[in-house]
């Protein structure tokens, strides 16, 4: 293993000091660094930019088989459709709503639960609790929406099975719209708790173990340590974490919503994402479709630009 | 098709047509000479997006003998049921097409704006050249066609399919008739919730066991007892009503709403599949079944090792009033299964459409027929002299067979028929239905509005229907939903459908 390492740090320090002499933009300096990035690069201009030209069509009424080139242009006629829709402003309350609620109720979690296991000194059951809480995250929504449906169901579901044991009324948790949000957000803390703790806990490791001694010495409980040394240390992380966060949660994920929706809870459980797959892919309308997951693709990135400034006022890094 | 003889394909095409139409050829007797295009004899090689409907697509083993049959290398890509819409779409959108594509969602607005485009052949001059396709009649391509164009070989079903399945025995077990009546039906339903018809001492069953869907559950069919219309009602002037604007509708939704107040029907129907609905009738969790008169024999056979005393009765002639002259049943689609289609893009000259017709014509044959509903005799079904057939392996026709069952171009009128009483009766009571079948209006008329909007609105209506029987809202909340359904788009869908329907009749 040494060898190849060596060498190669040699031939690196060979084109450093060619480079150096010749090139004025680093390219020359840095060109196996460069090359390094070349396969992202390439990745993100294939399949993240160059689709992005398709959003064309959102100002057509694009018919398949006349294609892009063919199809007439229509201007803003499908953004004013969305925004003169009723359901519009339903759709965006239920998305920012859920969003809300993802970031209030859900982002804190992993930080304590990562804190928590920080403290736990029994490695095997630290270990052991880590593997236990990481299983949820590889199961499909399918599943999961299927076990909370075996388990809410009125008919002969554990939970209502035992209200009604103890003498409460039956619930229909699946049917009714109050509670269709606490069930959305119970369902993905439920599988994605554990998983999120992992960067979590590997910001901790890197905290200076001299600053916990020097706090020892101060006299500083286990939770004044934490208060003011661990948590501190891992802010960056937690901040850069709430941005992207914040820049993906928009897409609340079609795959879980659709599995809840019903006609009864619709009020509260449409989201731009199944709206595009009923109005896009079942109905067959490509542009409208578009122009709703452009609008939603804007709400992101202004949403993830404003948390962005705003970290930076707070005298954090920020994501760019 | 194969690529290889294309270029002599083409060459030959005109000639081989104008042969074809002079001579009507291909009906039964002439063909084309051999090393012409179209060759009879010729083995074809046919590529076709096709629908599943079970959960695994077939085995080859009845494959191998349809593709005897009609001299056909058949490659299927099979797309499930449930996701049929996106996957067509898609599908269309990306020109990722068959020679022949089944398209069942003809209300579906890229299917239709594809239709109409050209992306498909126009078969209608072809259709006589086939012994068996010259058959379809004219009532059924007429209410197949789009704008007038018939884009496709239209799936012959039957006209009305709904009815009603019940528990003979626990009805004999309480001593109750076979219901005729929606009243009938009502106390049927209060005895198998209240009366302990299993006679398990316990409280465990229910009436009715429906799932969520208002129209292939027993929503659209109780609807028709009640003498809803099928989604249009036309009056003598050439006014057009949807079907939720009618009092017999909210008549239904109140009698749903019964149902679920008194706790006779599954209290979450509303989120019920139809594999659970169906599991739970046989589990005898609840004796009254809504839906597909055929399902009977499905729920039998499942019921087998659970509930080893299931006795069925089948009913078609429920009404609200009694009287023989209010019977009605709606028809799904008008009995318009969809279209085998031949897209332009894959079947590539007329001589290819011929071959390809050929291929559908021959389907629709006594031998496929039998090969598609029961299997290969010996194997799968026995046949006594009658033509009555038995299916001797169940799961093994289940695994082979079944899958084409949804594939067969026509679906009645052959001299094989099932041995099974259940599904003879059940057979009989579909014919009866079309006695009393109740079509849609509006099937064949375009409107706009409806083709872009129309499934966006209709979820208002839908929303709105549960949300009334399950007591979510009013009598005042559902006719605000329809209220604005009227004016999100409804009103332009309702004076469209009256002046296309107008250009038809003058």
């Amino acid at each position: 293993m040494a060898k190849p390492v060596n060498a190669q740090s040699a031939s690196l320090l060979e084109i450093d000091r060619r480079a150096v002499r010749k090139s004025r933009f680093g390219l020359r300096k840095h060109m196996l660094l460069y090359l390094m990035i070349l396969p992202g690069f390439l990745y993100f201009v294939v399949f993240k930019y160059f689709p992005m030209g398709g959003l064309v069509i959102a100002f057509q009424d694009y018919q398949p088989f006349q294609g892009i080139l063919k199809s007439p242009w229509v201007g803003l006629k499908h953004f004013e459709r969305l925004f003169t829709e009723p359901t519009f402003f339903m759709l965006l309350r239920n998305t920012l709503v859920l969003f809300a609620m993802n970031i209030v109720f859900f982002f804190p979690l992993p930080i304590l639960l990562a804190l928590m296991l920080n403290e736990v000194r029994h490695r095997f059951f630290k270990n052991a609790i880590q593997t236990i809480i990481y299983i949820p995250h590889f199961m499909s929504w399918v599943i999961i929406v299927s076990i909370t449906y075996v388990f809410l169901t009125v008919d002969g579901g554990v939970l209502n099975e035992l209200l009604a044991a103890v003498g409460l009324p039956k619930i229909s948790f699946l049917t009714s719209p109050e509670w269709l949000r606490t069930v959305y957000i119970g369902q993905i803390i439920w599988k994605e708790l554990g998983w999120s703790t992992i960067i979590y806990l590997a910001a901790i490791t890197v905290v200076d173990t001299q600053l916990y001694e020097a706090a020892e010495m101060d006299g500083a409980s286990r939770l004044r340590k934490t208060w003011h040394v661990t948590l501190p240390a891992i802010r960056p992380v937690i901040i850069t974490l709430l941005i992207l966060k914040i820049g993906s949660t928009l897409d609340l994920g079609f795959e879980h919503m659709y599995l809840l929706l019903n006609s009864l809870n619709r009020e509260v459980a449409e989201i731009f994402d199944t709206y595009i797959y009923t109005a896009g892919l079942k109905n067959g309308q490509l542009s409208y479709s578009t122009t709703v997951g452009l609008f939603k693709g804007v709400v992101g990135l202004v949403l993830v630009m404003l948390s962005n400034r705003l970290a930076k006022k707070f005298g954090e890094d920020g994501v760019y | 098709m194969k690529n290889a003889k294309k270029a002599r394909k083409a060459a030959a095409a005109a000639l081989c047509t104008t042969f074809l139409l002079l001579s009507a050829c291909g009906g039964g007797g002439s063909q084309a000479a051999s090393g012409e295009p179209y060759d009879e004899n010729s083995k074809a090689t046919i590529s076709w997006l096709n629908i599943l409907h079970t959960a695994s697509p077939p085995t080859d083993t009845v494959l191998n003998k349809i593709e005897e049959k009609t001299n056909a290398d058949i490659q299927f890509s099979w797309i499930p049921d449930a996701s049929k819409e996106e996957r067509i779409n898609t599908a269309l959108a990306s020109d990722s097409l068959a020679d022949i594509v089944t398209l069942t969602l003809l209300d579906n607005s890229s299917v239709r704006n594809s239709l109409k485009s050209g992306l498909f052949w126009e078969v209608e001059p072809y259709l006589d050249d086939y012994p068996n396709l010259a058959k379809i009649s004219e009532d059924t391509r007429k209410s197949a066609s789009i704008g007038g164009k018939l884009y496709g070989v239209p799936f012959q079903k039957d006209l009305a399919r709904n009815g009603v399945t019940i528990r003979k025995d626990w009805l004999d077990k309480l001593g109750l008739e076979t219901p005729h009546t929606t009243d009938e039906l009502l106390e049927v339903a209060r005895a198998f919730t209240e009366d302990d018809p299993d006679g398990n001492g316990k409280n465990d069953t229910t009436g009715f066991v429906d799932r969520s869907d208002l129209i292939y559950g027993a929503f659209k069919t109780l609807s028709s007892y009640f003498g809803t219309p099928n989604n249009w009602q036309v009056s003598e002037d050439g006014k057009m009503t949807p079907e939720f604007m009618t009092e017999s509708y909210v008549k239904t939704m109140d009698y749903m709403k019964t149902l679920y107040e008194k706790g006779y029907i599954n209290q979450d129907f509303a989120v019920t599949a139809k594999t659970d609905q169906q599991q739970k009738f046989a589990q005898g969790r609840a004796g009254i079944y809504v839906g597909a008169i055929f399902d009977s024999k499905n729920l039998l056979n499942m019921a087998k090792g659970i509930q080893d005393d299931m006795e069925l009765v089948l009913v078609n002639d429920i009404t609200s009033t009694g009287s023989e002259a209010d019977r009605a049943i709606w028809a799904a689609n008008n009995g318009i299964g969809g279209l085998l289609a031949f897209p332009r893009s894959e079947v590539k000259d007329e001589a290819e459409l011929e071959r390809v017709l050929k291929f559908v014509n021959d389907l629709m044959d006594e031998d496929s027929y039998a090969l598609m509903t029961y299997g290969i005799e010996g194997t799968h079904y026995t046949v006594d002299g009658e033509g009555a057939a038995t299916i001797t392996d169940t799961d093994l026709w289940q695994q082979e067979v079944q899958p084409f069952a949804a594939s067969r171009p026509k679906e009645s009128g052959y001299e094989i028929h099932d041995a099974d009483p259940l599904k003879k009766e059940s057979d009989k009571l579909i014919a009866e239905n079309a006695d009393y079948a109740v079509l849609n209006p509006a099937y064949s008329l375009e409107s706009e509005t409806y083709n872009t909007q129309g499934s966006e609105l209709q979820k208002t209506i839908t929303d709105a229907t549960y949300k009334y029987i399950l007591g979510e809202i009013d009598r005042a909340g559902f006719d605000a939903a329809v209220e604005s359904w009227k004016n999100a788009g409804g009103a332009a869908i309702i004076s469209e459908y009256e002046a296309a329907y107008k250009a038809v009749q003058s």
